[in-house]
């Protein structure tokens, strides 16, 4: 009986140890994120995939963005990391690693499983940018523009969404007249406040000149367009921001813009699950910021394959099932009002604010990235430096454009 | 010839005791900052296996082309300080009044003490909170008293920011120095303290003459710890103000981390802590020194 049992017990011993071996274990890093559907999207992920791997244990890690970054930096440097990871799409971002050689070349996938011909063009816009190869598989495309409350607009007698820059300012006008300040910022995390800078260079440079400063081609001191749009973020600064308003953080401006403290926000197509669990989504409303370029200003997330991976093969099956259709119909709107996947339409039963989003995409001409995806991240961590000085009314517009260009000038 | 015998000398046994810990820290501690002073002359971005030697550069860069690094220095100096000052003054105050018979003595000692154990970064988080210039503790107390007009936006106006940050650093070290003196206290002589109150020495002369005396090696100690906790502030900087608004607020420490792990310009990174090692040692060693001639001269 003892050796039965004995024997019973080696026996199933191996078999767990068989199957332990057996297992396979996937782990994708990202983000953390605020909105719940964004959260179940990725426990979704991690469950299909699982149901469609059996054995397979995925883990997905999520950091906020600083603590991502350092952990995959940390991680990178030695022999243990992810399979996958998140990172924006930008060449001062995740062409970071693709330069230091941390991501896999994806060209083999991307031949294999047919994703060039499955995602959206936008969004692959950055994929073979990097340099030589194809890097990171569309995670998602997103778009940013105005999101205005109604209640407030017509509580200042503005009756139509402004078409043109010009249009924009007298509606800020309006609103100042009438106590309600125009938009909401959160200067401690520097890039919400440089998108309102972004766009206002695109604004006073239009298309050539604006790619030629954000690559850093144009000079910035003599380019009198860059000190324009300077001129431009001083003054929406100083009459027209909530203030104040550089001591407090993007979630904090959230709140302001939800609980009816300011009439605007600049935000990405993701903040409408935002405001649908904080606010009543019909008090609200979306158009582009009028640039008169009519490009989306906009940028693509990637999910990468870390070139330590271990099984780069089941990670590319991963990335595979997050962008078919049969996923991506299944947490549609999580992301934004966009899938990256061609085949998958937002249906009618979806709020209008992403109809409106669907309108602002169909109708763009072209797109511009965010600053810290356009410049490489030393650069960007001077922009937004600048962009902060000027905001709080310490640095005049030519000498912002001057501190711009010297830095560049002085990179080595 | 090696004797056994050797082996049961206390030094040979100190040094048995000692050989493991030694290791550890030669490879966690001594290593790393070698590490970082060669790294510093180099450039790498973290990850691909070149380190390209570059001499001097790094130095050249943050010193000449570097438009926060001296904002970060500045702000160092000024933090340095005023943590010299005013925890350790703030600590002392409360260590002689926590040093008399109070009722519930105890419990206030630890209340004072709580701030230190918990993680700065969430003193950081509680604090910004505190400071919200729409829904935070202090302007809306300020509101319900009438006094708006000294309403400030404490973490994004560039001439606050600091000292905002720097009551919030008071408030967590304070107790550390309060524990220092209180201990330091138990070591002054009742005998010489009484015999100065019978030859009629007030609370002020007891205070001048006896106490603070027998307080000196506490002070160092308090002053030294002080001066080379606030050299390498981080953590509440990073979690109250990321040093902005911008970079306003930048510590030397952060700005190290920024480069490095930010920017991914670890030799610019490393010359950033190697001036902050030289700044620390420039600081503390003779004071160190002159304490200790200090020390030997009133024996």
């Amino acid at each position: 009986m003892r050796v039965a049992k004995l024997v019973g017990g080696s026996l199933a011993g191996c078999l767990a140890l068989g199957g332990a071996a057996l297992a396979e274990d996937l782990t994708v890093w990202t983000l953390n994120y605020s909105s719940e559907a964004q959260v179940a999207a990725l426990d979704a992920a991690e469950a299909k995939f699982e149901e469609l791997h059996p054995g397979v244990n995925v883990e997905i890690v999520k950091r906020g963005t600083d603590e991502h970054k350092t952990a995959l930096r940390v991680a990178t440097g030695s022999d243990t990391g992810p399979d996958v990871y998140f990172m924006w799409a930008g060449l001062g971002l995740g062409g970071e690693y693709v330069k230091a050689g941390l991501s896999l070349d994806l060209t083999g996938y991307y031949e294999k499983y047919g994703w060039k011909d499955r995602v959206s063009t936008p969004s692959l816009a950055f994929v073979e940018a990097f340099g030589p190869g194809m890097h990171g598989a569309p995670y998602r495309f997103t778009g940013e523009a105005i999101y205005y409350n109604k209640g407030l607009y017509e509580k200042a007698g503005i009756t139509e969404e402004p078409k043109t820059y010009e249009e924009l300012v007298a509606a800020a006008k309006k609103l100042k007249e009438a106590g309600i300040p125009a938009f909401t910022f959160g200067g401690t995390v520097n890039w919400h406040v440089m998108r309102l800078m972004d766009v206002l260079l695109e604004t006073t440079c239009g298309v050539e000149t604006h790619d030629a400063l954000t690559g850093m081609e144009a000079d910035w001191s003599t380019t009198p367009c860059a000190a324009e749009a300077f001129q431009e973020l001083k003054m929406w600064s100083t009459e027209y921001i909530l203030a104040p308003f550089m001591g407090i953080d993007n979630r904090q401006s959230t709140n302001l813009f939800l609980t009816n403290r300011a009439a605007m926000m600049l935000e990405g197509d993701w903040q409408v699950n935002v405001i649908k669990e904080g606010a009543n989504l019909d008090d609200f409303a979306v158009y582009p910021f009028p640039t008169g370029t009519d490009r989306l200003y906009g940028f693509a997330e990637y999910l990468y394959i870390s070139n330590k991976s271990k099984n780069p093969d089941l990670a590319a099956e991963f990335l595979d099932m997050f962008s078919s259709t049969d996923f991506q119909n299944q947490i549609k709107g999580a992301f934004g009002a966009l899938s990256v996947n061609k085949e998958v339409e937002l249906g009618d039963d979806v709020p209008e604010l992403y109809k409106t989003w669907k309108e602002i995409f169909a109708n763009a001409k072209g797109t511009f990235v965010n600053g810290d995806q356009a410049f490489p991240l030393d650069v960007t961590t001077e922009y937004f430096r600048i962009i902060n000085e000027v905001a709080s009314g310490n640095m005049e517009p030519q000498a912002a454009a001057d501190a711009m260009q010297a830095f560049i000038s002085k990179r080595s | 010839m090696f004797h056994t015998a050797y082996l049961k000398t206390p030094r040979a046994q100190a040094l048995i005791l000692l050989v493991p810990a030694f290791g550890a820290y030669t490879v966690f501690a001594i290593w790393p900052m070698i590490d970082v002073v060669i790294l510093s002359f180099q450039r790498w971005n973290g990850l691909s296996a070149d380190r390209l030697w570059v001499g001097l550069d790094n130095y050249r860069h943050i010193f000449t082309h570097d438009p926060v690094y001296w904002i970060a220095f500045n702000n160092t100096v000024i933090w340095t300080i005023l943590s010299v000052i005013f925890p350790p003054f703030v600590g002392l105050l409360l260590a002689l009044g926590l040093n008399e018979k109070l009722f519930a003595r105890g419990t206030m000692r630890a209340i004072y003490y709580l701030p230190v154990i918990i993680a700065p970064i969430a003193v950081a988080t509680m604090w910004r909170w505190m400071y919200d210039p729409f829904f935070g503790l202090f302007n809306q107390v300020m509101t319900s008293f009438g006094l708006q007009s000294w309403i400030q936006d404490w973490l994004g106006d560039r001439d606050v920011a600091l000292y905002s940050m720097f009551v919030a650093f008071t408030w967590q070290n304070v107790g550390f120095s309060m524990v220092l003196f209180l201990a330091g206290l138990q070591n002054v002589d009742r005998s010489l303290v009484e015999a100065a109150r019978i030859d009629g020495a007030g609370r002020w002369q007891v205070f001048r003459h006896v106490t603070l005396p027998a307080l000196q090696v506490t002070v160092t100690i308090v002053i030294v710890l002080s001066t080379i906790s606030s050299l390498k502030a981080f953590d509440i900087v990073y979690g109250m103000t990321g040093g902005g608004p911008a970079q306003s607020t930048q510590m030397l420490a952060l700005w190290a981390f920024t480069q490095s792990m930010q920017i991914f310009d670890f030799g610019r990174g490393s010359a950033i802590s190697v001036t902050l090692l030289l700044i620390t040692l420039a600081v503390v060693v003779p004071y160190l020194r002159w304490s200790q001639k200090r020390e030997e001269a009133a024996r």
